[in-house]
This record gives C-alpha cells, structure tokens and sequence, in this order.
C-alpha cells in the first residue's frame, strides 16, 4: 500500500462510519489533533470519540476528497468537503437538522508499513456553526430557532468550550 | 521554531528544494509585513483560496476564492493594517517532488483596527493555521490555499458573533 492509498482508506472509513475500521489503522500510539475543537492526544480515545460523534449526528455523511498529495516524509495531505444532514446534536450544537457542507485540511502522518502515526485536522468552527445555525459563541446552544437550550455537550469526553 | 531552522527533508529533490524555498521566502516576507515581497513569489495569475473567509450577507456569500492579486492582496494588506505586528511562526514544512507544499504555522497580532465585523478591542491572538501551496518549477507560487478556526480567533479578540 501507499501513503495515498491509506488516506483513501481512512476518508473511505469516515464516509462509512467505520470508527473501529478507522483506529485499526492506526499505531498504538497514534496522536490527534483536531485544531478546532483544541482536542489534542490519543487517536484511540479522543479522535475516536469524535468520529463517533460525526457518524452519529451526520448519518448520511459524505467525504469528498478534493485534493491528496503525500510529501516525502511519508505524510498524506488532504482536502475534504464533509457534507450531511444533522440528525443529531454535534459538538454543543442542538439539531436543526441542517445539512452541512465543510472544507477541511487534514494531515496523516504514515509509517513505513503503512500505519497512521498522528493525525491532524483543519477547519473552521465558526462556519461549521453558521451552517447548524448557531449564532453566538459563546452560547452555541441558542441558535436561530431557539431550540436545544440547555444542552451541554455530549458525554464524549471532547472538549467543547461550551459556557 | 524559525523557518531558518526548517529542513526541507531528507533526500530532497530539487524540485522539492526550490518549492520549500519559494514557500519558506513567502512567509519571511509575511513577517516582514511585505505585501508585495510575497505576491512577488507568486505568478501573475496565482491561485487564492482562503476557506474560512466567508461574508454572508443579505444577498450573497463573499468567498475569500480568486486570484493573489484580486482577493489575496487586498486581504493581506487589510490584515496587516489592522494588525500592525502580524507575525507568523512556521512549525512545520512538508513537500512533495510535485511543486506542493503544506505548511504548520502560527500566526499573531495585537488588534489595532477593526477587521470586517471584529470591532477592535485592542485584544490579541494566535492561531494556528495549514497552508497548502502549489509551486511551480520555476518557483513561483500558483496556489495558495489557508485553513484556520474564525471561532478562535473571534474568541480570542473579544467577538462572540458568528456572523
């Protein structure tokens, strides 16, 4: 396999909701940082949470991969558009059922044998929130139909900055 | 870490080499706060694409999406203005043999201005972002393309509005 191939693989899992499939592709130590949300550490426990929360609150989710180079160290660069339907709360954010699309940058970093070492991701979490109508920042639970006030997060361990 | 200290990575080609150099010029010419030192770095016709940068108006969406010299130019210079020590620190570069190029980094300011629908507060930020660029072989830069997070640096300036 190649690094190419395995970043393939990887969206292919996010796409499919395929959260085991996606951590048995990494190395046992494998980091995350998902820059937005400042979620930083294990791949296994923090990355996995939050795939799990995309594939729960975006049932119909669909990875459109629009860009891939893989430099020479080894490490996949990536471009996504994320896009789906919100059928439940995601990130603090109460469900509109909203459909969402969002550009992403991701970074796989590849081991020799074709294992993710660390995993990086880039967006914006102002426009993800625009999309689910959130209005404020500092109260993602009120959006622009008042629904969902009073949720705090789901239990995912994922840190929210949620006030 | 300074860009002085960034390797192009082991076994370079040269095609790699030049591009790392082209990129690692562009972001000391944007600590230098040089405008038109980094459209210098790129062709006539380069490629802009910032993907959070997105107005919403009554009528229609404003994308930070064209060329260097129309959408590029005036955003950096804007930038710039009203963040008088807008400075950038590179944390990684990765290239391909391809002419494409990801970068890590972090950039910072002190807020002396407002900037589209941040009132200044006289707050300031860092934030990090991933560039990717495309790099020509006779190394200019045809694309540029930025993730960062608008919800943190909002937060971090004072504005809690998504829009």
């Amino acid at each position: 396999m190649s690094a190419r191939k395995v970043a393939r693989e990887f969206f292919d899992h996010m796409q499919a909701a395929d959260v085991d499939e996606i951590l048995c592709m990494m190395t046992p130590d494998a980091a995350v940082s998902l820059v937005p949300l400042q979620v930083h550490g294990s791949m296994a426990a923090k990355g996995g949470d939050y795939l799990r929360e995309l594939a729960r609150s975006f049932p119909d989710l669909v990875i459109r991969l629009r860009r891939l180079f893989v430099t020479t160290d080894n490490t996949a660069v990536a471009e996504i558009t994320i896009e789906g339907t919100q059928a439940d709360a995601f990130l603090g954010a109460a469900n509109l059922e909203k459909h969402v699309d969002l550009d992403q940058g991701w970074i796989l970093e590849v081991t020799p044998d074709d294992r993710i070492s660390a995993v990086t991701a880039y967006w914006d979490q102002n426009q993800l929130y625009r999309r689910l109508g959130v209005k404020r920042l500092d109260k993602i639970t009120i959006t622009t139909r008042g629904g969902g006030v009073g949720y705090r997060g789901h239990a995912s361990g994922l840190r929210h900055d949620v006030t | 870490m300074g860009t002085e200290a960034m390797p192009a990575g082991c076994g370079t080609t040269s095609r790699e080499a030049t591009a790392t150099a082209t990129v690692i010029g562009f972001f000391d010419a944007y600590r230098a706060r040089d405008v038109e030192g980094m459209i210098e770095l790129c062709t006539d016709n380069a490629d802009f694409r910032y993907v959070p940068f997105e107005v919403w108006g009554r009528q229609r969406v404003l994308h930070g999406d064209g060329k260097v010299c129309t959408i590029g130019k005036p955003i950096w210079t804007a930038l710039i203005d009203a963040f008088p020590d807008l400075i950038n620190t590179v944390t990684s570069i990765r290239a391909d043999g391809e002419g494409n190029v990801a970068v890590q980094a972090d950039i910072s300011g002190t807020q002396a201005k407002d900037f589209g629908v941040i009132a200044c507060a006289g707050g300031d930020f860092e934030l990090p972002h991933l560039f990717l660029f495309h790099v020509t072989g006779h190394g200019l830069i045809d694309d540029v393309v930025s993730y960062w997070d608008n919800a943190q640096w909002k937060k971090q300036l004072g504005w809690f509005e998504v829009d």
